[in-house]
């Protein structure tokens, strides 16, 4: 599914409320960074900041200047003052372009609302200080690598619009790509393709100490297929052809539930973040705050 | 109710035939949709499901046979007959300069005139009219008329009145004189299929060139042809192509029957009473006057008196014997009337039903696509 230039105007427009809408949300890092570059996300470094953590015993090579002279003046022993450092998170949000993320056709497309997601992380991430970047799989071309500069977001904007959503590229070799130069990946796709691959690459990746979220969209029609559709057709495989009527569409709506619910357990236990997202069910910024406010708590019990 | 082209609505029906047993006989294969979770639809083979007869497929092909036999019954362009008469009459009104006088003519045509009837008139040139009244003398009303330019219109004159009649009967109202008769007369009267009645008007007169003859007021001698009244009387006036002088007139003769059988009146006294005749001579005309007048006096000089005498002394107007026996015959033809059925059906006849019929078929095909689209929108959501 390519969309025309017509559409450029209705995409200023889509995005400016979208982009209105999440103005001012932060979206925190799961986990404390290992990046140097000062940030507002915790890192694992201890510093020098004003944000008092606790004192140290003063060891050969430490900077003179950090001691605690009051304290050494009352307890006559050397201490050093540490404190928490911010630090950036470098995002990545990958997409998913396959053939399936055009169902259905119109408006209310999954790619359409992959995209909107991915603008919406991107600004809020951006707007946070992060760089962000973005990237298609199977889709070089479709690659910004996380940058801070203004106007990435309109960027990413328009390397979305140009994309073509069709064929079956795997997902899991772009997340691997991406997880080289950020510590958070944000995974859209409808998990139809390589499911196993994308989970046993994100476990990898978690423990390496980087946060994955993973975003499973989902068209309503897949959910409660229309009762006109008599034989289906999957858009990857021509060699599926099923009839989807009678008993045959419950037991769809059986299967289907069962294996969202699988994959969801999966991605669960993987440590990523896991969110559903249907097509139309709720706005766009609204399943944006989802994901970023769940998160912020998260991290505020963690 | 009949139709001017019944094919059309046979083909109608026989679509509309089709339509219905292609609706029944085909049916319509499933459309696949892509659907990215097809794998988790169980795998089971698919069955032919027969598809249930739904309301608005009932809708759909009572539209699609009603804008079918519709359309076919607007090409078929039905037309109700009118009220059927036993007998009308086609009027064949020859206005040409043969007949002496048009107003006999239309007088003639007043007469036999019924509701229903045709009326033609012709001279050089034919043309359908709508009543007796519009009998009037046309351009060509200065020459002789031409009979098969009346036949010709009489005879499209027949297909126009055919459906409201079983016989058809030809009147042509005409001198019938030879000069109306051309090669072509023949030929057309036979395509009139049955007799014809001949109403016969006065022959226009032709204006002789032989010279006036001599004669003189003057009549103490016995006029030719006249003999003395038994009884002598006295009359107030006499008149001459509209001249009329007023005068104690002495009448002293008298033209006998026979003597007017082939002569003509030229001037009648007041009364009535033939005053001075002329007939037709070998080479010339003769005249014989029996209005006794000074040939001096004041009275020959009165305006009146002088256009009288101008009148009687003016050329000789005599008919000549143009009328052809052999062409009288051949136009009354023999038989029995013509029928109606025999004359071809006139291809200008409106069927306003027709264009009816159009429109509400234009209309149903426009709602047939609604109805398609909407079915089809349905089933795709």
């Amino acid at each position: 599914m390519r969309r025309s230039p017509h559409d450029e105007g209705h995409d200023k427009v889509l995005y400016g409320v979208l982009l209105d809408a999440v103005r001012g949300l932060r979206w925190r890092a799961r986990r404390a960074s290992r990046i140097a570059v000062p940030g507002i996300h915790p890192s694992r470094v201890r510093g020098t900041s004003a944000e008092f953590t606790e004192y140290r015993p003063y060891r050969q090579g430490d900077d003179l200047r950090r001691i605690d002279w009051k304290l050494f003046a009352r307890s006559d022993r050397a201490y050093v003052r540490i404190s928490e450092e911010r630090a950036v998170t470098p995002t990545y949000v990958v997409l998913d372009a396959s053939a399936s993320m055009a169902f259905p056709d119109g408006s209310g497309s999954k790619w359409l609302l992959a995209q909107q997601l991915a603008v919406a992380l991107i600004a809020v991430a951006h707007s946070g200080g992060d760089p962000t970047g973005v990237m298609v799989a199977g889709n070089p071309r479709a690659t910004i690598q996380p940058r801070t500069r203004r106007g990435v977001v309109a960027e990413v904007i328009r390397t979305l619009h140009d994309v073509s959503v069709s064929g079956s590229s795997a997902v899991a070799p772009s997340i691997l790509a991406a997880a080289r130069s950020s510590a958070r990946i944000a995974i859209v796709s409808d998990f139809l393709g390589d499911l196993d691959e994308t989970l046993r690459v994100a476990r990898e990746l978690i423990a390496s100490g980087r946060d994955v979220y993973a975003l499973h969209v989902i068209a309503s029609e897949e959910i409660d297929p229309p009762i006109a559709v008599s034989v289906v057709t999957d858009p990857e495989s021509a060699d599926i052809r099923r009839s989807l009527a009678g008993e045959t569409r419950s037991g769809y709506q059986r299967a289907f539930e069962d294996w969202r619910e699988a994959t969801a357990a999966r991605w669960l236990a993987s440590g990523a973040a896991y969110r559903v997202i249907v097509a139309g069910k709720e706005p766009v910024s609204h399943s944006v705050r989802r994901i970023v406010r769940d998160e912020l708590s998260a991290s505020q019990a963690g | 109710m009949s139709f001017l082209a019944p094919g059309f609505l046979v083909a109608a029906v026989a679509a509309a035939c089709g339509v219905v047993a292609l609706h029944f006989i085909v049916t319509r294969r499933p459309r696949s949709v892509a659907f990215p979770t097809a794998r988790f639809v169980p795998d089971v083979p698919i069955a032919a499901r027969s598809r249930s007869m739904q309301l608005s497929d009932l809708l759909l092909l009572a539209v699609r046979v009603l804008t079918i036999l519709l359309g076919g019954a607007a090409l078929a362009r039905p037309v109700f007959p009118p009220y059927r008469e036993r007998t009308v009459r086609v009027i064949a009104a020859d206005v040409s300069g043969s007949a002496a006088s048009v107003a006999e003519v239309r007088d003639s045509v007043r007469t036999l005139f019924r509701a229903g009837d045709a009326v033609v008139v012709f001279d050089t040139a034919a043309r359908p009219v709508g009543s007796p009244d519009s009998v009037v003398a046309g351009l060509g009303a200065t020459s002789s008329g031409s009979l098969s330019a009346g036949l010709v219109a009489a005879l499209r004159a027949g297909s126009s009145v055919r459906d409201g009649a079983d016989s058809i009967e030809l009147v042509v109202v005409s001198p019938i004189s030879r000069g109306e008769r051309d090669r072509a007369t023949n030929v057309i009267r036979a395509e009139w299929p049955g007799r014809a009645r001949l109403v016969r008007v006065t022959e226009a007169p032709t204006v002789s060139s032989s010279p006036p003859p001599a004669f003189d007021f003057l009549s103490v001698s016995r006029p030719a042809f006249s003999v003395t009244r038994t009884r002598i009387d006295t009359v107030g006036a006499v008149v001459a192509q509209g001249n009329v002088i007023v005068a104690p007139f002495e009448r002293r003769w008298r033209f006998t029957a026979d003597s007017l059988r082939r002569a003509r009146v030229i001037a009648r006294w007041v009364d009535g009473e033939p005053a001075a005749i002329e007939w037709d001579s070998a080479a010339t005309c003769a005249r014989s006057i029996a209005v006794p007048m000074d040939s001096t006096g004041d009275m020959l000089l009165r305006p009146n008196v002088i256009r009288f005498r101008a009148a009687l002394a003016a050329p000789c107007q005599h008919v000549e014997s143009v009328q052809d026996p052999t062409l009288e015959k051949m136009m009354a033809g023999a038989g029995s009337l013509a029928r109606a059925a025999q004359f071809p059906p006139a291809s200008d006849i409106d069927s306003p039903l027709a264009r009816w019929l159009a429109g509400i078929a234009i209309a149903l095909a426009i709602a047939e696509m609604v109805l398609r689209r909407t079915r089809d929108s349905g089933s795709e959501r």
